[in-house]
């Protein structure tokens, strides 16, 4: 007994004194999720005993354990309320990392994708005020594409989301209807369909829902080989949700010194409106040297040669303008 | 006649009677062989969708980023190991108290009241033990750590150890008791020298299957243990675990995870199942002891 006690003892003991290099932990947003993860199994790499540990918790989650600080850094793709950054502890940065899109992706027997919609047909279709989808509406931006007489089924996130903050925040911008009624956050009050438990969850439902109608990040939707919408722009024309497409969102945007900036419904002639940064959430003044020190080192890499990552995964990189501007804000942070 | 009446009653009813009787046995018999053919069925399942992805990979590495194909599981089935451990530290030392001196000197209402507890504990949702270890663990601390999770599982253990240890100590025969105290051993000598050793093997079985309980759970792990896709030795951060990484892994898109995912189910469940065989092992040595062999 005696013995036993003793050597559970050195083994505690012992687990207790090895001691990694250096652990960094972070957790936030499903959307920049696999771009995340590329980038941290690539950076352990080049970096040996410098390993960040991601968790997609989902952007709501990502706000709540940052303000908590019981992570090191958080992500969203939902910019934080002046209400939450006030509660938080100490001064937050938000840091842009990548571009991405959110699809309108649906389930129609014979249609593929580049069904033409607007963000007016859109708003009213998550409204319940559209519910068929050969709709005279619909009809009317696709000429000679074969519409059922089906209901539409709409889906939306369950849980707290950054993808549902920019798909409301597109149709909050587009409807003034929507605005009135349901507004724009990270979770709404949906007037009419179905949730899914993250990006993942919509996918799901998406696929076994004939007449389905959501939104997803566009890498889920094209891994899931789910079909998709081109949707109309400020400009009149029809847009693919693609790289390039999502770059020109950002072009002739003027970016705010915090980096929280919406580019929905960008006035680029050439932009896919459901566009958006995704951010990092990290301390102005960080409490740990190291751990400050390697996060800024990520960043710096992130931002510039980490960016060749996104076009595999389509993300868009970021502008290089905004680059020079996060180089610039990070020799503000203290560690 | 009374007799007659009676013997034709008898008769006319023999065949129903005898119907119902084996009617009844026959959908008792059904009840038992559903039990058998759930277990069957899922253990085939596992079997069918997850063995072509275990490999050594899956046991030596760590898992891939996000979409790509191949990587293991090393760390979550280490980190599941340790987490068990912590919550033996945590859950067996005041479980076994507990139950001692719940058995041993408690007064009958404080014993009552304590029972009652127990039973309370036992039936709060594992759940609620994560939200617990995070309010007292880890918002303190800041740190989602193994030492949280080890935590939530360790709480989750001492309603069950306590209840087992101390119906296993009652079945002590008070005769041994008497005999110790009768050569003039103080108590405490008699309940570590007498008590304990004769009731050891069942104080076992009831910390393997407590043990084997907390070993699949998920959810006190979410906000504690909290996940780690690396290798992690420090108690104060975070650390995958088999339970965590089976069900990100099931709720992704890609196909490849999916069979990682089946394939730590399958390991989990030979974890589970070891450590109810130890179970086993325990309860017949003590029978073995008790019939004095």
């Amino acid at each position: 007994m005696k013995k036993l006690l003793a050597f559970i003892f050195a083994v505690s003991l012992a687990s207790v004194a090895w001691a990694d290099a250096t652990l960094i932990n972070g957790a936030g947003a499903t959307f920049p999720y696999p771009i995340y993860s590329k980038w941290f199994d690539e950076y352990a790499k080049m970096n040996p005993g410098m390993t960040f540990n991601y968790q997609s918790i989902g952007s709501g989650g990502g706000i709540k354990q940052i303000t908590a600080k019981t992570v090191d850094f958080g992500a969203s793709d939902g910019p934080m309320t002046q209400d939450q950054l006030n509660e938080a502890p100490g001064r937050i940065y938000h840091i842009p990392t990548v571009m991405g899109a959110v699809v309108v992706a649906y389930n129609l027997q014979g249609v593929k994708t580049g069904l033409k919609l607007t963000g007016d047909i859109l708003a009213d279709i998550f409204l319940g005020k559209i519910t068929k989808w050969n709709d005279a509406r619909i009809v009317a931006e696709n000429p000679g594409v074969n519409l059922p007489d089906q209901s539409i089924v709409v889906i939306h996130r369950s849980d707290g989301s950054g993808t549902t903050y920019i798909f409301v925040d597109y149709l909050s911008s587009v409807s003034p209807a929507w605005k009135g009624k349901v507004g724009k956050g990270t979770s709404v009050n949906w007037p009419v369909g179905l949730g899914g438990k993250g990006n993942e969850g919509v996918a799901g439902l998406e696929k076994q829902t004939p007449g389905a109608i959501g939104y997803v990040e566009l890498a889920y939707a094209k891994q899931n080989d789910l079909t998709y919408a081109h949707m109309k722009n400020s400009s009149g024309n029809y847009i693919e949700p693609k790289i390039e497409s999502v770059t020109k969102a950002a072009e002739g945007v003027s970016i705010a010194p915090d980096f929280r900036v919406s580019i929905v419904n960008s006035s680029n002639p050439e932009a896919y409106p459901i566009s958006s940064f995704t951010w990092l959430l990290i301390y102005k003044e960080m409490d740990d040297h190291a751990k400050g020190e390697a996060i800024v080192n990520f960043i710096k890499w992130a931002i510039t040669d980490g960016q060749k990552y996104t076009e595999a995964l389509d993300y868009a990189p970021l502008p290089a303008n905004v680059v020079s501007m996060i180089q610039e804000k990070l020799k503000a942070v203290k560690y | 006649m009374q007799t007659m009446d009676f013997d034709k009653a008898f008769q006319r009813t023999k065949a129903k009677r005898y119907f119902m009787d084996q009617a009844i046995v026959y959908v008792l018999f059904l009840c038992a062989f559903v039990l058998l053919f759930i277990l069957f069925s899922i253990l085939t399942h596992l079997v069918i969708n997850g063995v072509s992805s275990i490999n050594v990979n899956f046991f030596i590495h760590l898992p891939k980023p996000v979409g790509e194909v191949g990587g293991g599981m090393a760390n979550a089935i280490t980190g599941t190991l340790t987490l068990l451990f912590l919550a033996v530290l945590f859950g067996v030392p005041i479980g076994l108290a507990a139950g001692i001196y719940l058995n041993e000197y408690a007064d009958y209402r404080f014993a009552q009241v304590v029972r009652f507890t127990i039973d309370v504990m036992n039936g709060i949702p594992s759940i609620v033990f994560g939200i617990f270890a995070y309010v007292i663990c880890v918002l303190p601390m800041k740190t989602f750590s193994v030492l949280s999770g080890g935590f939530a599982l360790g709480i989750m253990m001492i309603p069950m150890v306590t209840r087992t240890t101390e119906q296993f100590v009652r079945m002590v025969p008070n005769q041994l008791r008497e005999a110790g105290l009768a050569l003039g051993a103080p108590k405490w000598r008699v309940i570590v020298d007498i008590v304990l050793p004769s009731s050891i093997g069942g104080i076992m079985t009831g910390i393997m299957v407590a043990l084997a309980r907390v070993a699949g759970e998920t959810a006190p792990l979410l906000f504690t243990a909290f996940g780690n896709r690396f290798w992690n030795h420090n108690l104060m951060q975070p650390i995958a675990a088999l339970p965590l990484q089976i069900f990100s892994y099931a709720i992704s898109p890609f196909e490849d995870w999916h069979r990682q995912a089946w394939a730590g189910a399958i390991v989990l469940i030979v974890v589970i199942f070891s450590i109810n065989l130890l179970a086993n092992y325990f309860m017949n040595r003590r029978h073995r002891f008790l019939n004095g062999q």
